[in-house]
């Protein structure tokens, strides 16, 4: 049996439990709400000053890259819950002991951790799909609803824009979720692994950047943001691809090594 | 496979800082035997079963399993079953699901999910959640679990924890299944009286150290035999165990029953010294130790097998 054979194995048995409805429904239908209402929300407020900054012009939404835009802003919402699953699915295996099973069954290390890998992600990449599709579909009820024009969104320009920003919100995803899931394994219990991620992600990252001038250049959370939006203020889309993409790749070496070299005692 | 032996281990050893969970145990298990491994809690069981099953690594020394090298788990696992610590399963998916992902990660074709549950009786129960089952259900599906590779050694941590006597039956006529068709069981227990009814060869284990290995028979065979006595009048017996105690020969009373550690071959000087001072004996005959009296003689443990702490 090949190796690539024993992975996709693994991936298959990633699935049997990632499917079950409560979680895939889920959450697919948590990140398909959240999409959708930070829509309507930010086309509601299009074009009104409401104060603390949120006076986005109507124009922004009518170009091209507007169909988007909402979904974009939806990232780093959409990541916390891309985290929180990575993390509680690979921490479970070792706090309920399942883990001490799939080890039996393929003793390979790297090959149980690459399925259980390549499904979250796949698991996540579908949901970002299904956020996506809410939030155009909120997006063109609000478009109609608030009279902004749709016409540049499906020009070709248009569609560009969109399969650009939808690659760019997966990858800010799929780093959120390369997060949680080493977090997982550091942590090995979801509560624990969850808490640090986001009190590290949130209120850490955030009074961080106040203090630290031009620290959002440099912070994890910031530069999967700027992937999401294909670029900020603070670092264009390739300087934060790049470093969220070392970090990512220091991060998953760790999580590889602890989990092919550390005795499953559980 | 070379050796006689399934599981072969040369100072097998395991650290915590400190603490010697397993302390240099030479295991030998002979292929084909159901083979009882007991010691107190905390005596280094499940840490010898973890690192039989690559789990964990040990501190020192090596060995082999089914033929292949202890270092080396991915040759031998695909052949063996196991289920170590209770059975661990995820509650919300069904017991069908659940080993359906252990069938797909190991490559084994899907009927054999539905043969393995058969044997365990589970399969009007295998497309409820795990979270509905009981614990002996849950337990017979970490049976199922471990059966599901067709093992050749079969690696069983307590399989009989928290079942009920119909449970434990089952389990017993599970494995007696097993080692019917060849293979090898490897069973940790606290129940000494279970280990006796299933297994012919026992290993012990006490702190971290290997105390015996061997068959049941040699194991008892060492004890020393006993005699019991039966008077028709039980408060004569505190006499004749006195009288027996001049001549050299350990005796106690327990209830009505005298107990007397001499071989078969002294019940007829018995019945004549009980005749010489005038105790009628009623019942006479000779006993063979249990595997529970041999552990205790053997380990000097108090009855308990629970200890401070679990591995």
């Amino acid at each position: 049996m090949t190796a690539v054979e024993m992975i996709l194995a693994a991936v298959r048995s990633e699935w049997t439990k990632l499917r079950r409805p409560t979680l895939l429904w889920g959450t697919y239908g948590a990140l398909a709400v959240i999409a959708a209402l930070l829509t309507v929300l930010i086309f509601a407020q299009a074009g009104h000053n409401f104060g603390r900054g949120l006076n986005l012009m109507t124009a922004v939404l009518a170009s091209p890259a507007g169909l988007l835009y909402a979904f974009g802003e939806s990232a780093g919402l959409l990541g916390v819950v891309a985290l929180c699953v990575a993390a509680a699915q690979l921490a479970n295996e070792y706090s309920s002991g399942t883990l001490r099973n799939l080890l039996v069954r393929q003793p390979r290390r790297t090959v149980v951790l690459a399925g259980k890998y390549l499904g979250i992600l796949i698991f996540l990449a579908g949901a970002v799909l299904v956020a996506c599709v809410f939030g155009i579909v909120a997006a063109f009820v609000m478009a109609h609803v608030r009279g902004i024009p749709t016409a540049a969104w499906t020009s070709s320009v248009g569609l560009h824009d969109l399969g650009q920003g939808l690659g760019d919100v997966a990858l800010s995803m799929l780093g959120y979720g390369t997060i949680g899931f080493v977090l997982g394994i550091i942590m090995r219990s979801p509560v624990s692994s969850i808490v640090v991620g986001l009190a590290f992600l949130l209120p850490f990252e955030t009074i961080l950047s106040v203090v630290v001038n031009g620290s959002a250049r440099w912070l994890p959370g910031s530069l999967l943001d700027a992937v999401a939006r294909g670029g900020t203020t603070n670092a264009s889309f390739f300087a934060a691809l790049v470093t969220a993409g070392a970090y990512l790749v220091g991060w998953a070496g760790l999580g590889v090594y602890l989990f092919v070299h550390r005795d499953v005692t559980s | 496979m070379t050796s006689e032996f399934v599981i072969e281990t040369t100072g097998l050893s395991k650290r915590f800082g400190a603490i010697a969970a397993v302390d240099r145990v030479d295991l030998a298990i002979p292929a084909g035997v159901v083979s009882g491994f007991v010691g107190p809690n905390g005596a280094g069981k499940t840490t010898t079963m973890r690192m039989l099953l690559g789990l964990i690594r040990p501190s020192a020394g090596g060995g082999t399993v089914l033929g292949e090298a202890l270092s080396a788990p991915e040759r031998y696992l695909p052949r063996l079953g196991a289920m170590i610590e209770g059975p661990a399963f995820y509650a919300p998916l069904t017991g069908r699901a659940n080993l359906a992902t252990l069938a797909q990660l190991g490559r084994i074709p899907n009927p054999r999910v539905d043969e393995v549950l058969a044997v365990v009786n589970l399969t009007d129960r295998a497309d409820d959640p795990v979270s509905e089952y009981s614990h002996g259900m849950r337990q017979r599906l970490g049976i199922a679990a471990a059966l599901l590779p067709d093992p050749a050694l079969l690696v069983l941590d307590e399989p009989t924890n928290g079942l009920d006597p119909a449970g434990i039956a089952g389990m017993r006529s599970v494995l007696r299944s097993v080692a019917g068709r060849g293979a090898t069981v490897f069973v940790s227990s606290h129940l000494l009286a279970e280990v006796e009814q299933i297994c012919h060869h026992v290993v012990i284990i006490e702190a971290g150290r290997l105390g015996f290995q061997g068959s049941i028979d040699a194991l008892v065979a060492a004890q020393s035999p006993e005699l019991l006595a039966r008077a028709e009048r039980a408060e004569d017996l505190p006499r004749l165990a006195a009288r027996l105690g001049e001549m050299n020969r350990p005796a106690r009373v327990d209830g009505e029953w005298l107990y007397v550690a001499a071989p078969e071959n002294f019940a007829a000087e018995l019945n004549r010294l009980a005749a010489e001072i005038g105790i009628t004996l009623v019942h006479l005959s000779s006993r063979r130790a249990s595997l529970e009296e041999a552990f205790f003689a053997r380990t000097g443990a108090g009855r308990s097998l629970a200890g401070p702490e679990a591995t």
